[in-house]
């Protein structure tokens, strides 16, 4: 049963890509025909024909609202163009990236005087509903857990989103666990890139499931007998508001409120191979709690390509806080800096190189912490902010890693070699096999404060990897991945 | 346990299959490769570029574009030895009811302007090289055998520009950028009807044959 189940996430799950445009072999070297900037011919007013608009037309729009597709043109009744004025091109390029539309063109008819015309804007509609994840597992603790996500990116022919997801499991086979059930829904206002007015987002999340914590055995084993289950009710939301600061950066609000309902096992401690009992860290108040919090998040985006990059960086930088002042029941400040460079080999070839590194000061829940998981490829990552695996770090540096779950410090260093393996292939527009390899540590500040660990005891460290093909095509963008079947089996 | 070793295999087996075997070889297009006094010049047709509904559009009332980019390479690889470039644009004037087609030339800053008498003969002009001077005969090693990469693409649009729409339209409204606690590795697979945002509205990316630099006097 588990075999089956990670063979069909190697095949359909995926791990997110961090990776231009590529020749269609190796026969051609990267750059030999497309690294120079374009060339433009000196103004010649002669050649380019200029007429005042008397009309706007927009053909093709079955669901797509006419004053959205006007309101992204930006052209009035009235105003002059010329046959290749830099406003037509852009006009065409505002609404492909509304992502509303397969294809969009720009046409005029004559008028009905000399130097006169009508501008028609002819789009043809694509499917805009998106299924954003897919979620499969099975791990030791969880026979199996399964969900999706899906957004509708034009709702109403308006351009709002409406996107939502859900995740359930079976019973975890860990003392006093629950199934496992989250759900998400969040709304976005109309795409606001090229505009730059704000763009507005709000979400809704609900949860209910365990978290598992260890009372005895050994830190590597992921037995589930070992462990007892903590069950935390939480359900929440968050408003948010961002703006496109340049077409690289952008910076975003989000103010968030959860309410959590905890039921902590009887079980309060952890027998230690020694035979000292030490006390769980459940880091989360039993009974009733809330958090509150405010963040901003900035963006620095120059990838050439957000699934298969050539060059640029891709670097993000977020800090959340929250205070008992503001009636949340935790207190902390949560830093989180990563990272991603890009670098085009002479041959072709990509190597990425990827930083992350992460830090919370004060009182956080667990789910807030930084969880082995997500750290670690090799491992399952959560689903809509819920585990589902006892499984600890495979510890393949002799390190404490196996008894790190969440942590309030984490870093990871990470390179990425990819081969561009396909370009521009009828529906399979491009692809890259990838192998990717990199080192990650977790620690606590009272780790690193206690003056009878060394600095390598302190801090817990491990290797991860993964090997694969991120394939870019008509119907989506999948990544094929060794990790993916891995990170879901017990070794 | 045992199945373990298996998957890891089945996986290094797929990713060496797919870097080995599926890469696909470019297309090989015949190209007239001759010396005109002291330089290599190139005579080829890549009207293929255009559809036919490109053609109709080319009476649109605004400009077609057409970037012709040439590269000459070794037969063993490496980079390029020289690299040149042409661009065309086609525009139809509604009142006058005129084609005129205007391309650069070797002059920096002067471009040749013909007025045609049809769509057809617009895309003629636009897409063909006739004895297109690429590169200083006496550049090239006698006895080295080379090829050219050629690339058309109609309505080129800056790299700069096509990147910002592909990362907007992976990350809309700026929902899904990396926020607090997001993985770049994260777990994720999308799928959704995904037209390709290409830096050109078409392009044809073709090979020459191989040739040895012509010897002996100009034509």
């Amino acid at each position: 049963m588990r075999t089956a189940l990670a063979l069909i996430v190697f095949l359909v799950g995926g791990r997110a890509f961090a990776t231009s445009d590529a020749p269609p072999s190796g026969a051609i070297p990267a750059g030999a025909t497309e690294a120079a900037p374009l060339p433009e011919f000196p103004p010649d007013p002669s050649f380019e024909p200029s007429y005042k608009l008397e009309g706007i037309e927009v053909r093709g729009n079955h669901k797509t609202k006419t004053n959205l597709i006007l309101r992204e043109v930006g052209l009035h009744v009235g105003d002059v163009v010329s046959a290749n004025d830099a406003r037509v091109s852009l006009a065409r390029l505002r609404l492909l990236a509304l992502g509303f539309f397969l294809d969009v063109h720009l046409s005029l008819v004559k008028g009905a005087e000399r130097g006169q015309a009508s501008l028609v804007v002819e789009v043809e509609e694509r499917g805009t509903i998106i299924l954003d994840a897919l979620y499969l597992g099975t791990s030791q603790a969880t026979s199996v857990w399964g969900g999706l996500a899906a957004t509708e990116r034009n709702l109403l022919g308006r351009g709002l989103s409406l996107g939502g997801g859900f995740v359930g499991s079976t019973r975890p086979e860990v003392a006093g666990a629950e199934p496992g059930f989250a759900g998400a829904l969040h709304m976005a206002g109309p795409p606001a890139f090229f505009s730059g007015r704000l763009a507005l987002q709000a979400s809704f999340n609900i949860s209910r499931g365990s978290e598992f914590f260890r009372t005895s055995g050994d830190e590597s084993s992921a037995n589930p007998a070992n462990f007892v289950a903590a069950n935390v009710r939480r359900l929440g939301g968050a408003l948010g508001a961002g703006r496109a600061l340049s077409r690289t950066f952008f910076l975003t609000g989000e103010a968030r409120f959860e309410s959590i309902r905890a039921e902590l096992p009887g079980e309060l401690g952890q027998l230690l191979a020694d035979g000292l009992m030490t006390p769980i860290p459940f880091a989360v108040r039993e009974g009733d709690s809330h958090l509150g919090s405010l963040s901003l998040i900035l963006d620095v985006d120059s990838r050439t390509d957000p699934v298969l990059p050539r060059g640029g960086h891709h670097i993000s930088l977020s800090v959340e806080a929250t205070t008992t002042a503001f009636a949340s029941s935790y207190g902390f400040v949560k830093g989180v800096a990563q990272a991603s460079n890009y670098f085009s080999l002479p041959w072709g070839h990509v190597i990425g190189i990827h930083g992350y590194l992460g830090g919370i000061w004060g009182d956080a829940p667990y789910f807030d912490r930084f969880f082995v998981g997500d750290l670690n490829q090799l491992l399952p990552p959560r689903a809509l902010g819920l585990n589902f695996s006892t499984q600890p770090s495979h510890n393949l540096l002799g390190t404490g890693i196996a008894a790190h779950r969440y942590d309030n410090l984490a870093g990871r260093a990470l390179v990425e070699y990819a081969i561009p393996i396909w370009s521009r292939h009828g529906l399979l527009y491009r692809g890259d096999a990838f192998a990717a390899f990199g080192v990650f540590a977790v620690s606590n500040p009272d780790d690193l404060k206690n003056r009878n660990l060394s600095l390598s005891q302190s801090i817990a460290s491990d290797l991860t990897a993964d090997l694969g093909i991120r394939l870019d095509t008509y119907i989506g963008i999948f990544t094929l991945s060794v990790a993916n079947a891995i990170g879901r089996i017990p070794f | 346990m045992t199945w373990h070793p298996r998957i890891l295999c089945l996986g290094l087996l797929a990713w060496l299959h797919a870097v080995q075997a599926l890469a696909a070889p470019p297309m090989v297009r015949t190209a007239g490769i001759a010396r005109k006094a002291d330089k290599l010049v190139v005579s080829v047709g890549l009207q293929d570029l255009f559809g036919a509904r490109d053609v109709e559009r080319l009476l649109s009332g605004f400009s077609t574009r057409v970037l012709i980019r040439v590269a000459i390479l070794h037969d063993g690889g490496g980079e390029p030895v020289a690299q040149s470039m042409r661009l065309a644009e086609i525009v139809y004037d509604l009142w006058d009811e005129k084609l005129r087609v205007r391309f650069s030339t070797d002059r920096p800053g002067v471009a040749e302007t013909q007025i045609v008498a049809s769509p057809k003969a617009a895309v003629d002009l636009a897409t063909s090289l006739s004895a297109f001077p690429l590169v200083e005969i006496g550049k090239l090693e006698p006895s080295a055998s080379y090829h050219l990469s050629l690339r058309a693409d109609l309505n080129p649009i800056s790299e700069e520009l096509v990147s910002n729409m592909r990362r907007w339209l992976s990350h809309p409204s700026g929902r899904g950028r990396s926020g607090a606690g997001d993985s770049f590795f994260g777990s994720f697979v999308s799928v959704f009807v995904n037209p390709r945002v290409d830096d050109s509205e078409r392009l044809l990316q073709v090979v020459s044959q191989s040739f040895v630099p012509p010897a002996g006097a100009s034509p």
